[in-house]
């Protein structure tokens, strides 16, 4: 029999698990019943095709979804490879002090305002683009999407170095006892078995580079138009919704911005269930 | 007659972590010949076992000495010179731990997979080559209609077996087997020893062992290892 510290532990933590499954739910309730009048006027779906155009009366989110696929993918784009090569370099390549010299630099990475990260963006990378490319400001979606990649990679680094490490000694020891090299090791035992984890990895990263607000909302340009080139001025939805929230309360600009929060949690939302899904298909099959 | 001389140790020390392991352990095995070596726990069984396929040399902080030769083609390498690739001497050389390890892939994936890593061989003689060794193992018969499920259901039993099947396919001339049976139940240790008995005419065993009755079973030669030195040598009687 269950002592009583024992179910009052279990308690909380059941209590905790429905509390934040709680949180989520009411979440989106919450911005559905902000955004019904969008519903009820049946001009929800008409808001995520339509362009920004507030003197025809369009307030349209069209141009922010593309500017949040483009900036977030973009970044995901660079970031992935560049953090498995980090995280190869930290777990497999690099010995002792070297492994932890760097595996303690990216921690410390996680740990930087991303604030910071805005202002080494505007006052170097911008520039940077800007003078390179002989092109535009320099606040655009390459020049957003770079420092995003800053930004999550140290996050999906720590991911990748942890899911190496739990893969057992044993899968390593079998390859390398048959006449494998460090990396055929690597390539058909330790990247198949860490599978999960470098998919959950980069999910977080790319919800964390989807619902980025500041190095968007510093470095982009803002400007509401699709962007066309990698050079072009973008707005993302989460800045989109930090600047016209600060605009009337009552304006269609404001209610516009519940589809922007419907669109980015849905998003996410089917996100995870679908890494979910290619999570547990791996897990079944290691069993 | 006395089989000829497959691998000789000379002057051999390990140490680990600063703690020597070996102290100058000069030893030879003879060809097609079960050498069983046998001694105290920490006597240095294990770890001679690794310094003859260097997988030593994937654990930090180990340092060694001494010579280890081994005859190929009727001459004898210095597995430690640089001109001998690592990876051509582990796969003449095979190994089989304590503790069964199967990757989790299929169990036909398992057993090919030193022939994956290889690679150079057409898919239908890795399958022919599947089967030589899982009948081999004595597998073949248990496991011949799900080659295709995953290896981790296996019993411990059947996963050493896959093992050794997965040790055996590279055709090594040394097997290595590091207390292969100590995980198992009677029976199935019977069944391994009776496979190692029909794998010496073609193969030399090397076999750590606990189990004095199970190397007086199928032993030609016992080495007795006592603080890192062979201390006896002789035949199972």
């Amino acid at each position: 029999m269950k002592r009583a510290n024992e179910q009052a532990v279990e308690g909380f933590f059941v209590l905790s698990a429905y509390f934040s499954a709680l949180l989520t739910v009411a979440l989106f309730g919450f911005m559905l019943v902000l955004g019904l009048p969008l519903f009820a006027e049946g001009r929800i779906f008409s808001i995520m095709a339509q362009p920004w155009a507030p003197h025809l009366g369009q307030f349209g989110i069209q141009p922010m979804i593309v500017g949040t696929l483009a900036i977030s993918l973009l970044s995901m784009l660079f970031a992935f490879p560049l953090s498995l090569g980090c995280a190869v370099l930290i777990s497999v390549v690099s010995k002792g002090k070297v492994s932890w010299l760097l595996r303690k630099t990216v921690e410390m990475m996680t740990g930087i305002p991303t604030v910071i990260y805005g202002f080494v963006g505007i006052f170097l990378l911008v520039p940077l683009v800007r003078e390179f490319f002989a092109a535009g400001s320099g606040m655009c979606v390459l020049s957003a999407s770079l420092m995003l990649t800053l930004l999550v990679s140290p996050t999906m680094i720590l991911f990748f170095c942890e899911s190496f490490a739990r893969v057992p000694d044993s899968y390593g020891k079998a390859a390398l006892a048959v006449g494998g090299t460090e990396v055929q090791k690597f390539l058909h035992v330790t990247l198949p078995n860490s599978w999960p984890g470098v998919v959950i990895g980069f999910t977080l990263a790319l919800g964390r580079a989807l619902g980025d607000t500041l190095i968007a909302l510093m470095i982009a340009g803002n400007a509401v138009q699709t962007p066309g080139s990698l050079l072009d001025s973008a707005r993302t939805l989460t800045s989109h919704i930090a600047l016209v929230f600060a605009a009337d309360y009552e304006s269609p600009e404001f209610k516009a911005i519940f589809a922007c929060g419907i669109f980015l949690y849905l998003f996410t939302t089917f996100l995870m269930m679908a890494v979910r899904l290619l999570g547990v298909g791996r897990e079944r099959w290691a069993r | 007659m006395e089989n000829a001389v497959k691998i000789r140790t000379e002057n051999l020390c390990f140490s680990y972590n600063g703690r020597t392991i070996l102290r100058n352990a000069s030893i030879d095995f003879a060809e097609r010949e079960i050498s069983a070596i046998v001694g105290p726990s920490g006597s240095g069984k294990s770890t001679l076992l690794m310094t003859l396929n260097r997988l030593w040399e994937t654990i930090p902080r180990c340092t060694l000495r001494g010579r280890v030769e081994m005859k190929v083609d009727g001459r004898y390498y210095d597995i430690y010179e640089k001109s001998y690739p690592v990876t051509r001497l582990r796969r003449q050389v095979g190994m089989v731990f304590q503790i069964p390890n199967p990757l989790p892939m299929s169990i036909y994936k398992n057993v090919a997979f030193p022939l994956q890593l290889k690679g150079g061989l057409a898919k239908e003689t890795v399958s022919a080559r599947v089967e030589e060794c899982l009948r081999k193992a004595r597998l073949w018969d248990e496991v011949h209609y799900r080659l295709h499920s995953t290896a981790l259901d296996l019993s411990g039993g059947q996963q050493q077996r896959l093992c050794i099947a997965r040790a055996l396919i590279l055709r090594p001339e040394v097997l290595l087997l590091d207390e292969p049976t100590s995980a198992l139940d009677h029976a199935t240790a019977r069944a391994i020893e009776e496979l190692l008995l029909e794998l010496k005419q073609s193969c030399t065993i090397l076999l750590v062992s606990h189990y004095l009755d199970q190397v007086t079973r199928i032993a030609d030669t016992i080495i007795e290892l006592h603080n890192g030195t062979l201390v006896r040598r002789g035949g199972r009687t």
